[in-house]
């Protein structure tokens, strides 16, 4: 008969045995739990994989048909670049057949943790591969987001990785999203036929104020600042500089705030206002990028006399030529070496 | 889902927990929150939140307004009468009542030959006799419709204009009138300076009899929002910088002269950095009240000064509220 085993040992036994139980459900329960922790995030962030995933290629069945530039690898070593793409008449046309009044070149630089924000106007006149010549706004309307892209890369030799379209509703929506955003309004906006086409009459039109100073303004407001453009000696410039100030106003507030947990309701809210081809990998990468940059890590950068100069075309409207040498120098200060050849 | 959009929820996971400080975006409350611990504050001071008047006294706070959306406070050296933008459908209107804006009634116009028309900015003259006020009436069919400043006599029940913006600059702001002087005026004007051009605000000083006219700051700064000290002989007023807005002040000369060279305001001091607006004068000379940006929200504060060999601030600035998301876009005003 086999003796009975008491106290300390048997204890020592059975905590052993619990010893090896508990690690295999711990084997189990680690990659379980993190299953559920996953399973949990990627439903919570179904919304931002259904948003990201609305690629919008479309080419013109005429012209050539160009690729996209691969995104450089996350390593933190190569910028992106991506085309800011926004129009001003989506609540009157389609969506996919509109100018893009708004092209701004945002230059994400990791290494030296610096943007690049550089505004090309609306009616610059530039070869548009497969069209001719024409104003540059003219790109995203004749082929989408591809032809905007492949224009800007031919003529500024810019690599465009990425490209975000934004409708009104969008922006409006986004700044929402954030608060809003604190901007110092630069000079009194007053413009008695602003475009009031957000609120179902495409064709409505209002009157404007918006006093000059330091200011918080929600969506709606942001969105009058940037888009009037009666009142204004600069025009089309002076737009410029406001679509720049909204962007460096929500950098500013992006990076005080929790933007990772409002991803999906922001992607709810931005379903059909925003076409973008960034892919989720990259806007966790962007996020995280963001969220430290300081107001003077951002340097803004525009094309002006003598980069351009207004002129007429041969049919009657009113262009900017560009002065490619001057603009090509420029690009060269801003982007440095990595440019296409 | 695919492996790559599980890898991209785990990624982003990770940068949730790895992000540093991130709170949520800070939002309007929807009533004003005063700071955590209560100031008591001299006189009554105005403000206005959401487009309704508030009234600051002691440690109260009065909302004074209620279905009207109004902006733009200023008050009487005695405090008895209140002035105001109240805003339209399509326009706004010059608006003077008791001061607790009992009994309003309009004195500008809400509508010309030109159409509906804006009014903003009121500002009583010393002896309350008449004001100013920023308007865009006048404008041409066919022109921009930019504000000027333009003047009501309140006894007379008249109205002229007094300045002619630089066009298509969205016109001229903050017009106030200097103490203890007669017929001098601040306002601030706007224009494009430099190649390319930028846009410039500028301090410009008026004399109203005869009418001159002249510049105190310089053509590439942007100086605004000038607030004359209860004396008429010190003038606060912002100065933007690169990604601020900062409260100055300096000394105004006394006697109106074409002659502003170096610029005034090139010596100013510097009392409050930050992003700063619409600053005021307590009557008795003893603190400066504005709006600044804290956490996300423009706050009301107070910043103790002395006058004793100079303007300069005694303390730090005081929050009288927190997180009130009060309207920066609408001037103060202070009472004793």
């Amino acid at each position: 008969m086999r003796g009975r085993r008491h106290g300390p040992e048997r204890r020592r036994r059975a905590g052993g045995r619990q010893g090896r139980l508990s690690a295999r459900w711990l084997l189990l329960a680690v990659p379980g739990l993190l299953l559920v922790l996953l399973a949990g995030a990627a439903l919570y962030f179904a919304p931002v994989f259904s948003l990201i995933g609305q690629r919008e290629n479309t080419l013109p069945s005429t012209g050539p048909s160009p690729a996209a530039t691969p995104p450089p690898p996350l390593d933190a070593s190569h910028r992106i670049n991506i085309l800011l793409l926004g129009s001003d008449n989506d609540q009157k046309f389609s969506p996919d057949a509109v100018l893009s009044q708004t092209m701004i070149v945002a230059s994400l630089d990791p290494a030296h943790h610096q943007v690049v924000l550089l505004s090309l106007p609306r009616d610059l006149w530039v070869d548009i591969p497969g069209h001719g010549t024409a104003k540059i706004d003219a790109a995203y309307a004749l082929g989408g987001p591809a032809l905007a892209r492949r224009t800007v890369e031919m003529r500024f030799k810019i690599p465009i990785h990425y490209y975000a379209w934004v409708g009104l509703n969008g922006l409006v929506r986004v700044i929402d999203r954030l608060g809003g955003v604190d901007v110092d309004v630069l000079h009194p906006v007053i413009d008695d036929a602003y475009p009031d086409d957000l609120g179902g009459d495409p064709y409505g039109v209002k009157r404007l104020h918006v006093a000059a100073g330091p200011q918080h303004l929600d969506g709606a407001r942001a969105l009058e600042y940037v888009r009037s453009r009666h009142g204004d000696l600069l025009s089309d410039f002076g737009r410029s500089l406001r679509q720049q100030q909204i962007l460096v106003a929500l950098q500013q507030r992006t990076a005080t705030t929790n933007l990772l947990t409002d991803l999906p309701n922001m992607a709810k809210d931005l379903n059909g206002h925003v076409k973008t081809d960034l892919d989720v990998v990259r806007v966790a990468q962007l996020v995280y990028f963001f969220h430290d940059l300081r107001r003077e890590d951002v340097r803004q950068a525009y094309l002006f006399s003598p980069l351009v100069h207004d002129a007429r075309s041969s049919d009657g409207q009113e262009i900017l030529l560009p002065n490619w040498p001057a603009i090509s120098k420029r690009v060269h200060e801003l982007f440095g070496d990595e440019l296409l050849p | 889902m695919t492996g790559r959009g599980w890898l991209a929820a785990a990624l982003v996971l990770v940068v949730a927990g790895c992000t540093p400080g991130a709170k949520a975006p800070p939002r309007d409350p929807g009533k004003v929150v005063p700071a955590t611990k209560r100031v008591s504050v001299p006189g009554r001071l105005y403000a206005v939140k959401s487009r309704t008047l508030y009234r600051f006294s002691g440690t109260h706070v009065t909302a004074l307004t209620k279905d009207v959306r109004v902006l733009d406070p200023a008050v009487t050296l005695d405090g008895a009468e209140l002035a105001y933008a109240q805003l339209t459908a399509d326009g706004s209107t010059i608006m003077i009542s008791s001061s607790e804006a009992f009994n309003p009634r309009a004195v500008s116009a809400g509508a010309g030959p030109e159409g509906p028309l804006w009014a903003f900015a009121p500002a009583f003259a010393p002896d309350g006799r008449s004001l100013a006020f920023l308007t865009d009436r006048g404008k041409r069919a066919s022109g921009p419709p930019d504000l000027a400043v333009w003047r009501y006599d309140i006894v007379r029940q008249r109205t002229d204009r007094l300045t002619f913006a630089a066009q298509y600059t969205g016109g001229d702001s903050d017009p106030t009138f200097r103490p203890g002087a007669d017929g001098q005026l601040l306002y601030t004007s706007y224009s494009y300076e430099g190649d390319p051009p930028l846009p410039a605000a500028r301090l410009t000083w008026i004399s109203l009899a005869p009418r001159r006219t002249v510049f105190i700051s310089p053509p590439g700064d942007r100086t605004f929002q000038p607030a004359f000290s209860p004396d008429g002989r010190y003038l606060a007023f912002i100065r933007a910088g690169a990604g601020s807005d900062d409260l100055f002040v300096m000394p105004v000369p006394v006697t109106f002269t074409q002659d502003q060279q170096p610029y005034p305001t090139e010596s100013a001091t510097l009392l409050q950095p930050g992003v700063v607006a619409q600053p005021v004068w307590a009557p008795d000379g003893s603190a400066l009240a504005f709006l600044m940006l804290a956490e996300g929200s423009f706050d009301l504060f107070m910043l103790p000064i002395t006058m004793d060999g100079g303007v300069r601030a005694t303390g730090g600035p005081v929050p009288l509220t927190h997180g009130s998301f009060f309207d920066a876009d609408s001037r103060l005003a202070w009472s004793p």
